[in-house]
């Protein structure tokens, strides 16, 4: 058998091992192998892998939590809307709190340059923060970095 | 499910409409655990992802397009939550090497045989096949996972994962390949 109709061909003895071939393909898959030894040997040994195989199964959990694994999502759908207003509630607060803070400071006079000037570099430094952190985040919702992994 | 009734199902969850939702999860809940449990090899991480993955699925339903099947693109979700928990899982090994050591086999996908009368020979054999499977590509661990352990027909399986049963076919005889060739060279013979 060439190469290229080999590679085409191995992967039928999947489907023949399987039983998941149609009847005109086990035919094919028979025909081959009466001519070639190589392809039968191969078959042997991918049915000794799935007889050895056949009473394994992956841990499964018990039936108990797949009744409940509806509720476990039900919980952490929940879980994110209180989230989100828990998050809306602190940024209305901080930002009153930020705008009472900045007019209090720069409307006494009493209060010295050098802490006015802190209190400025503060803010910048923290509003510069947050919005390259926001910018980063768009970015990465917008992106998929895995996209170039293939199925 | 077929594509027609799971398109009703989805516009039903775009509505916000949760109950929707839950007959969705019921449907795959099982396929998702265990192609999550093929990526991170531990039961009750696969569990948590695979949930995560269905509440970021709900969260993000509107952008699902209602033409095609749901399980492919939620699979695609929950892959990367796989992957980023892994990167997680080999960032917190760099930082530690007790930790590493700790953590060496954690990614053993744990078996279980049907007969409880098994041979001792024959439970140490599944076990190293089990540690095998784990040294796999996830790819490969992703197919016989859903073939080998599960018994899903090659139609269930090219459905699960959105791919033709030709795929099927080249997939799973490279991932046996790649299995056996795993198991000679951890010197296990069957």
């Amino acid at each position: 058998m060439e190469r290229i109709a080999e590679d085409v061909f191995k992967p039928l003895l999947m489907g023949y091992l399987d039983g998941e071939l149609t009847e005109l393909e086990v035919q094919r898959v028979e025909e081959h192998l009466q001519s070639c030894s190589d392809c039968r040997t191969e078959l042997e040994e991918f049915r000794r892998l799935k007889e050895v195989t056949q009473n394994m199964r992956v841990f499964v959990p018990d039936d108990k939590y797949w009744e409940e694994y509806w509720s476990h999502i039900y919980n952490r759908l929940e879980r994110k809307i209180g989230w989100i207003l828990v998050s809306m509630g602190i940024i209305l607060l901080l930002s009153y709190s930020l705008y009472e803070l900045v007019v209090g400071v720069f409307l006494k006079h009493d209060i010295p340059m050098v802490v006015r000037i802190g209190i400025l570099a503060l803010l910048a430094g923290l509003c510069t923060l947050l919005v390259s952190v926001l910018r980063e985040r768009l970015f990465l919702a917008r992106s998929d970095k895995y996209e170039r992994i293939k199925r | 499910m077929n594509l027609a009734d799971e398109g009703a199902i989805i516009e039903r969850c775009k509505r916000g409409d949760r109950e929707a939702f839950a007959s969705i999860v019921q449907y795959y809940m099982k396929p998702a655990y265990y192609l999550a449990l093929g990526y991170v090899g531990k039961p009750e991480d696969a569990l948590d992802l695979s949930q995560d993955a269905f509440v970021n699925a709900f969260r993000h339903i509107k952008r699902f397009d209602t033409s095609k099947s749901f399980f492919p693109w939620f699979y695609s979700i929950l892959k990367n939550l796989c992957m980023n928990h892994l990167s997680r899982r080999i960032r917190r090994r760099e930082q530690s090497i007790d930790q590493m050591a700790e953590e060496e086999g954690q990614i053993t996908i744990p078996v279980e045989t049907a007969s409880p009368e098994e041979s001792a020979v024959r439970k140490d054999l599944e076990v190293r096949i089990g540690k095998a499977l784990s040294r796999l590509r996830p790819k490969d661990r992703e197919i016989i996972i859903l073939q080998h352990f599960q018994d899903y027909s090659y139609q269930e399986i090219a459905d699960l994962l959105g791919i033709p049963i030709g795929t099927v076919m080249s997939r799973l005889y490279a991932a046996r390949g790649a299995l056996r060739r795993e198991l000679e060279r951890s010197g296990v013979s069957y």
